[in-house]
């Protein structure tokens, strides 16, 4: 089990209870979540999560300036960008904006296995 | 049709077109995988993950899909300009595939596997192929295709629906085929 903190900023609840269940089925029991811009920097300043999941299409402010301001509270903070489009030029938009990686979403338990296998250390 | 005419744009590829994100999805040369799922989400989704992020040599793959949707369709929802697309219909034109010429589309999945140094097939519309021929008919072509791909360093991936088949056809298919994993950790 690990004892990593893990962030989820998604608008949807019934996304964040799958997500929430995949990642307890890969030993990662510790996780806070938020939907919106507001919610997301305020926990993660609160709570100081290792990694962040970050939909980056939100309602209001996006993914995207979510990220901005997450990394405005720490530069060396692990965003994982999420969308429901996998393209070339979103995931390039989500890397420029400084995301580390990239999900499908929904996510399957391959894909997501692999990227905290990548970030969780 | 210009099917063995064509050049294939991986030579116009760039590195620098790569993505700099995990490999989610570990494939061996050689193999065939099979994913059950009722549309082709994780399929499409390993095959862009990794036609846009280098190996384990840091090399680039290069990629061939063979669909039931239209290329411009493909090109639009993943981004995938470098990738060679071809449309499983019954329409006549170029990058079009008949679902029943078996030969046209064997051939052009073994000589994609043979030619690439690194590549990966996208071979989605399994079950469109059933529908047009007889099952045994197909399974032959799997089976064709997998002598060639299993001495290249190519992969291929294959969608398949399991509510389109009964167990003895899935157990067929997966016969000489492998379940994709998770890649380890490679930085």
């Amino acid at each position: 089990m690990s004892t990593l903190k893990i962030l989820i900023v998604d608008d949807l609840d019934a996304f964040r209870k799958v997500f929430i269940e995949m990642l307890v089925r890969a030993g990662f029991h510790d996780v806070v979540e938020a939907s919106n811009f507001d919610q997301a920097v305020e926990r993660f300043t609160r709570e100081r999560p290792e990694i962040c999941f970050v939909d980056m299409i939100l309602p209001g402010k996006s993914g995207v300036e979510v990220t901005k301001a997450i990394l405005q509270v720490d530069p060396k903070a692990k965003i994982i960008a999420m969308s429901s489009i996998v393209n070339k030029k979103m995931i390039r938009e989500s890397l420029d904006c400084g995301a580390k990686d990239f999900l499908l979403k929904p996510t399957n338990d391959i894909a997501l296995s692999s990227v905290l296998a990548m970030w969780s250390d | 049709m210009s099917l063995f005419s064509k050049k294939t744009k991986e030579n116009a590829s760039h590195k620098d077109d790569l993505l700099p994100i995990t490999r989610k999805y570990s494939v061996l040369a050689g193999r065939i995988y099979i994913v059950e799922e009722s549309q082709p989400v994780i399929s499409f989704d390993a095959f862009l993950n990794i036609v846009s992020t280098p190996d384990k040599d840091s090399q680039r793959v290069s990629g061939l899909a063979i669909s039931r949707q239209h290329p411009n369709l493909i090109r639009e929802k993943y981004g995938l300009e470098d990738v060679r697309i071809y449309w499983l219909a019954t329409r006549a034109g170029d990058d079009v595939i008949s679902p029943t010429n078996l030969g046209i589309l064997t051939h052009t999945i073994v000589k994609f596997a043979e030619d690439s140094k690194r590549g990966v097939i996208l071979l989605d519309g399994l079950e469109y192929l059933v529908s047009n021929n007889d099952f045994n008919k197909v399974l032959r072509v799997v089976d064709q295709v997998s002598d060639h791909i299993s001495q290249s360093k190519s992969v291929m991936i294959v969608p398949v629906d399991p509510r389109a088949f009964d167990p003895k056809e899935l157990a067929l298919l997966e016969r000489n085929t492998e379940k994709m994993t998770a890649a380890s950790k490679a930085k």
